[in-house]
């Protein structure tokens, strides 16, 4: 990174996006059900793990609670769709109440720092959890007429549509005067500070940032599942999954996150068709290494091997 | 009217009290040394100047308006800007980042330029070249540099300075020097932390010396230096019976 050029995080946003043209074509060139749900499940990971990286990896604020606003954004989206909205009004509506619910847990949760708003967002996420499943403890279905008229393309392209614009905010961020604020706050809040940058500030501005983008996601989950415990998408698995594909790729890059996201996904697939649970003692090992071994997860990794090319 | 007024400004942790009831002022234009032995709540003040403690009692102005109490970096945009004791610059960040940071955020109105501007001071504290290396690569003399041209990118009138000759060599230190006295006659107020007493003399017409967190001389160079109570803190009282009284 030479100085706010950006012109690293600009040739990626440029490749992930014409990567994504190319899956755009997918559906046209004989889909499959299979193929096109495994690639979903990757673009909402990308969603996802690029949203929790912007409060993370930008502004250096570990949240454990993320499953809370991709839980308000599908519950949202998902009431208001069945009783007869639009799907992207009830997104949007999600979306919105996510970005407002993270202020609200942000003015509070910010008065700690570290550790700490780890600890109370990860609080936080889990009563939200508890609450809606006491309160909607009733299976979500979707209504006949809606299945009858059910097209997976349609999910596909939302999916994807999400997966690009969450990557474009990150690259747009990562250039401007914003996303360098919230990196100086990540750095050393105090001498953020100190240089005129109101950390708070910029600390919501993430958690609201991040939060709007996981309530579109959890629209889209809202828009793709047939049926699911209305409960099911505040699951901390959510937050750890985001947490674990942005580390394996490299925290706090643009590209990192789709790169864990793809990697996480598919490896999950695979180890989970032949050993069922025995993946998350793997990631989870996979996540204790990277952290302790290579905190800048597959970039920092391919970096050094360029350097040692080089040499 | 006084460019910075510190009026019986108190801070105290639990039970110790860490600066008590300490007034200093600065004229614009001017460098005041603040010296004193570890402990004797220099960098306390500091704190309080730059918003990073709330005093406990007393006020602060800048330019004859309250500023007791703000926030570090509302302060910052007012016109005060600071390097730390131990350096504290984006270790992630490239050196041309953490300048810009300062340029764009540590000012009320933010024009264009700023990449120019930020260049410009890294050339100034003597970082040309090193734009693109990321902090936490420098070394300690070239991060208290990028220190200082981070506080100077908010466009300060009063720079406050934590020890920035600590752990310079005399060659670094000479360079530092000509450094302060360049931003002196540019118009900069500076109020600085010091040990290094010859240093202070030679830049400053006026100090101030702190010990247990009290006020315990005021003046010249010279004068403080003779001062009885600066030469007790310093090199303590001769015991009775041994010596002269």
């Amino acid at each position: 990174m030479s100085g706010r050029g950006g012109r690293s995080e600009t040739r990626w946003a440029a490749a992930i996006l014409a990567g994504f043209a190319v899956l755009a074509l997918v559906p046209l060139a004989a889909p499959r059900d299979d193929v096109l749900n495994f690639l979903l499940v990757i673009l909402l990971s990308i969603t996802l793990a690029e949203s929790w990286n912007i409060v993370a990896g930008y502004a250096g604020q570990v949240n454990l609670g993320h499953a809370a606003f991709f839980g308000i954004g599908a519950l949202v989206a998902r009431t208001l769709w069945i009783d007869g909205t639009p799907i992207a009004a009830a997104t949007a509506a999600g979306a919105l109440l996510a970005t407002l619910s993270a202020l609200v847990i942000g003015v509070a949760a910010f008065r700690l720092r570290g550790a700490y708003f780890a600890i109370g967002t990860l609080a936080l996420g889990e009563i939200s959890r508890t609450t809606v499943g006491n309160v909607l403890a009733e299976i979500s279905t979707l209504p006949t007429a809606t299945i009858s008229t059910y097209r997976l393309t349609h999910r596909y392209y939302v999916a994807l549509g999400l997966a690009a614009v969450s990557v474009a905010v990150v690259a747009a961020l990562a250039r401007s005067r914003l996303g360098l604020g919230m990196e100086a706050v990540r750095e050393d809040e105090e001498a953020a500070e100190a240089s005129g940058v109101g950390a708070l500030r910029l600390k919501l501005t993430a958690l609201a940032l991040s939060a709007a983008l996981a309530g579109l996601a959890g629209g889209l989950f809202a828009y793709y599942h047939i049926s699911y415990y209305p409960s099911h998408p505040f699951s901390p698995h959510w937050t750890f999954d985001a947490v674990l594909m942005t580390f394996i790729g490299g925290v706090g890059t643009l590209h990192g996150p789709v790169l864990g996201a793809v990697l996480y996904v598919v490896l999950k697939e695979y180890l989970a068709v032949r050993w069922v649970d025995f993946h998350l003692l793997i990631f989870g090992a996979l996540f204790v290494a990277i952290v302790l071994v290579l905190p800048g997860g597959l970039v920092q990794a391919a970096a050094r091997l360029r350097g040692a090319w080089r040499r | 009217m006084p460019l910075l007024e510190v009026e019986r400004v108190s801070k105290a942790f639990g039970g110790v009290r860490a600066v008590s009831d300490v007034s200093v002022s600065l004229e614009e234009g001017e460098l005041l040394g603040i010296m004193g032995p570890n402990g004797s709540g220099k960098t306390t003040l500091f704190n309080c100047i730059a918003g990073a403690l709330s005093p406990d009692e007393g006020r602060i102005r800048l330019d004859g308006h309250d500023i007791t109490g703000l926030s570090p970096h509302r302060i910052c945009a007012l016109g005060i800007a600071r390097t730390f004791q131990l350096v504290r610059p984006f270790g992630g960040l490239a050196a041309l980042d953490n300048v810009l940071v300062g340029r764009l955020f540590g000012r009320r109105r933010h024009d264009g330029g700023a990449h120019v501007e930020a260049e410009r001071l890294l050339a100034l504290v003597g970082l040309e070249g090193r734009a693109a290396v990321p902090a936490a690569q420098l070394t300690l003399i070239d991060r208290k540099r990028l220190d200082l041209a981070r506080a100077l990118a908010t466009g300060p009138r009063l720079l406050l300075l934590d020890e920035f000759l600590a752990g310079l060599n005399p060659a670094e230190t000479e360079t530092a020097m000509a450094l302060i006295r360049r931003l002196l006659a540019g118009g900069t107020t500076i109020l600085m932390i010091e040990h290094i007493v010859w240093a202070l003399a030679d830049l400053s017409r006026r100090l101030v010396v702190l010990s247990a967190g009290e006020k315990i001389a005021e003046g010249p160079p010279a004068a403080v230096a003779a001062d009885p109570a600066v030469v007790d803190v310093y090199l303590g009282t001769p015991r009775a019976g041994r010596g002269r009284a």
